[in-house]
């Protein structure tokens, strides 16, 4: 794939390096995020700060373990699922389509309001997953997003947006 | 007996017409969500925490509990006719129960197991009613300093349980641990972790990290790695048990309800020591005909597990309701469902609710017998979910995920912070880190601050105070023996796995 020495160099670093460091940085975010909390500790026994440092602390330790145990060349089992070839290479055009229909969708929302968001939702996060039969897709998604809306919101009382919520450009009338 | 008498009572408050609904609900959506891949019971009540502000707490409960059993009904027909698990405490079913499936003996296995867990789910719900006032004559008396050392050990257990690698487990447990501190501390009014973000004020909500962690995480990791091969579903009829199997399976039941029931009640013990230990004795039991069908098919392997399966998630209720103290992601987030109504498990709640808790108790033994009835005569039903096509399965379950937690504040931003939370449970799926420890870690670490931080106010700062009780002493000793047990077996795991490897 790349040129020997590319991998040469690189042959330390490991996808799940990054998640030891995150836990690890995480740690070091936790101590120095809290340290501008301040109260009254005398008047309470303990203040605010202190069971966050514990964790923070705690956090640094771990991430220290878990990044060396990543540069010992230990390795996470990944989790096992019925609907997971365990052999296959990461998809990463899969997990961008699904990412950016999410994200797209919560762009859209207040606009297009719940119906057409989740029907559009719907249909393109099965077709990012390889949905053969797109016109069933669609109507799948439509029939989902009006099913929901009437569940939802006139059934459960929950609400959901209705769409053509333009605040921002123009002031909403009530 | 008193106990007898408010379980009585709690019949009485379970078969009210509503209820019974409810619980019908409970258990349907529980096995549907248990069989299909890709969500669980954890999520599903999370999903539902929102819906049910205007339910009454006694009905809520009743449909979590049965949404809590379903669950473990749903996931051993996934392991029997589709071989691979939906829910981790069902794996040990797949071994045997797929193979009797493959053999034309998929009825059996679907009926021992059905019938195993309406068996074992019934003692282990007769031994929860048993054992929950006697830990909480023993709870009353608990300081916060108990408290704390509790949560300790259940922080350790899981995560050294839930995982081969102990720094992973631990790893989740901090992640957990971290976004529980979020927000504005219950003492003192002052702001933790918020970056001066208004929206982090309240802190993340628990429905959001349990639906990004759980669904989100689990579609994005679908979509990098999708088999794309239709999975392969064993035809199956209506579940049922010749007298052969009768008499092969009653002894397996007992045993793995004996076995299931007291690890479900630990901390950290789960489902999945209990259904393996299970496995094993009765691969040490089987004679004859077992002994020889052992490894190709054979009904006690099916039985064993899914009782100690189902009696391990009464046991599971037992320290969640008199201690408090979630002992799996779904106890967890039927802790959060408590709080939510401003209720606290613990020895109070059945002083101050035993309506609540009794109506709950009693409703799980009638969800058992729906279960039952559910799962026999409609096994082929089942069997058709398992058919969804994948990428409408998923993409049902996320527009479920967005629909719940955009439903809670109506904002976009907590469907941002959904996308966030799912990117980290792919990461953690994708490298082994185990969620449960996560969820309980959000869930039960401000509950510990809040003991420690009592504790030590008592003793005016002292820190021995912390090791001021037996029970405490005890409970720390505990809690670090759960932690260097899986070290020292890591070690011996790793001297093994060189040998095998110098073998290849």
């Amino acid at each position: 794939m790349s040129a020997p020495d590319v991998r040469e160099k690189r042959r330390w670093w490991r996808p799940e390096l990054g998640l030891a460091l995150l836990v690890l940085g995480l740690g070091v975010v936790v101590v120095l995020g809290t340290l501008d909390v301040s109260a009254a500790a005398s008047r309470l026994g303990l203040g605010p700060r202190f069971f966050p440092t514990l964790v923070g602390g705690a956090m640094i330790l771990i991430g220290l373990f878990y990044v060396a145990d990543v540069l010992r060349g230990g390795r996470g089992d990944p989790e096992e699922s019925e609907d997971i070839d365990p052999d296959a290479p990461a998809d990463w055009r899969s997990v961008g389509l699904v990412s950016g229909v999410f994200l797209g969708f919560t762009a859209l929302l207040n606009l297009v309001g719940w119906i057409a968001g989740a029907a559009l939702l719907f249909f393109g996060l099965s077709v990012a997953l390889g949905a053969e039969h797109k016109v069933r897709a669609a109507l799948l998604g439509a029939a989902l997003g009006v099913g929901t809306y009437l569940l939802f919101v006139k059934g459960l009382g929950v609400s959901l947006p209705a769409g053509g919520d333009l605040s921002g450009i123009v002031p909403s009338a009530d | 007996m008193e106990s007898f008498r408010l379980l009585i009572d709690g019949f009485g408050g379970a078969l009210t017409p509503v209820n019974l609904m409810y619980a019908l609900i409970g258990v349907t959506l529980g096995t549907l969500v248990g069989v299909l891949p890709g969500i669980g019971p954890a999520m599903t009540v999370a999903l539902l925490l929102p819906v049910t502000f205007t339910v009454p707490p006694t009905s809520a409960f009743i449909m979590f509990a049965g949404i809590y059993y379903g669950g473990m009904y749903g996931g051993s027909t996934t392991s029997i006719l589709l071989n691979t698990p939906g829910e981790s405490s069902s794996m040990i079913t797949a071994l045997e129960g797929n193979k009797m499936a493959r053999r034309g003996r998929a009825a059996q296995a679907l009926a021992t197991a059905a019938i195993g867990s309406f068996v074992a789910g019934t003692i282990a719900t007769g031994l929860l009613v048993v054992a929950a006032p006697a830990v909480v004559a023993f709870a009353i008396s608990f300081g916060p300093e108990d408290y704390f050392a509790l949560a300790l050990l259940a922080f350790t257990a899981v995560s050294s349980v839930l995982s081969r690698s102990v720094v992973r487990g631990l790893a989740s447990l901090g992640l957990g641990l971290t976004i529980g501190l979020i927000g504005i501390d219950q003492q003192t009014g002052q702001a933790r972790l918020t970056f001066g973000v208004p929206q982090l004020l309240d802190g993340i909500d628990v429905v959001i990290v349990a639906v990004g962690l759980f669904a989100v995480g689990e579609a994005l990791y679908v979509a990098s790695r999708l088999r794309h091969t239709p999975p392969e579903v064993v035809p199956v009829g209506r579940a049922w048990l010749g007298r052969d199997d009768w008499r092969r399976s009653w002894r397996p039941w007992l045993r793995g309800t004996a076995l299931g029931f007291p690890f479900g009640a630990l901390p950290g013990g789960g489902a999945e020591i209990p259904t393996f230990l299970s496995y094993a004795a009765e691969k040490r039991l089987a004679r004859g005909v077992a002994r020889e069908e052992y490894g190709k098919g054979a009904i006690e392997g099916v039985a064993g597990p899914e009782a100690a399966n189902n009696a391990s998630a009464a046991g599971t209720l037992v320290p969640l309701l008199t201690l408090g103290l979630p002992t799996s992601a779904t106890a967890a987030i039927m802790l959060a469902a408590f709080q939510q109504y401003g209720l606290q498990p613990g020895p109070q709640l059945f002083d101050h609710n035993p309506a609540l808790v009794w109506s709950m108790i009693a409703s799980l033994f009638i969800g058992n017998t729906m279960l039952l009835v559910l799962n026999l005569p409609l096994a082929p039903l089942w069997a058709r979910v398992l058919r969804v096509p994948r990428p409408y399965l998923y993409a049902g379950i996320v527009l479920f995920a967005a629909l719940g937690v955009y439903a809670l504040n109506g904002t976009v931003v907590d469907l941002v912070v959904l996308y966030l939370l799912g990117l980290l449970g792919y990461a953690m799926r994708r490298f082994g880190l185990p969620v449960a420890p996560a969820v309980i870690g959000m869930i039960l670490g401000p509950m510990a601050e809040i003991q420690l931080r009592r504790a030590l106010a008592i003793g005016a700062g002292d820190p021995a105070v912390l090791v001021g009780s037996p029970t405490a002493v005890v409970l720390l000793a505990l809690a670090a023996a759960a932690l260097l047990t899986p070290v020292v077996r890591t070690v011996l795991g790793r001297r093994k796995l060189l040998r095998t490897s110098r073998e290849d």
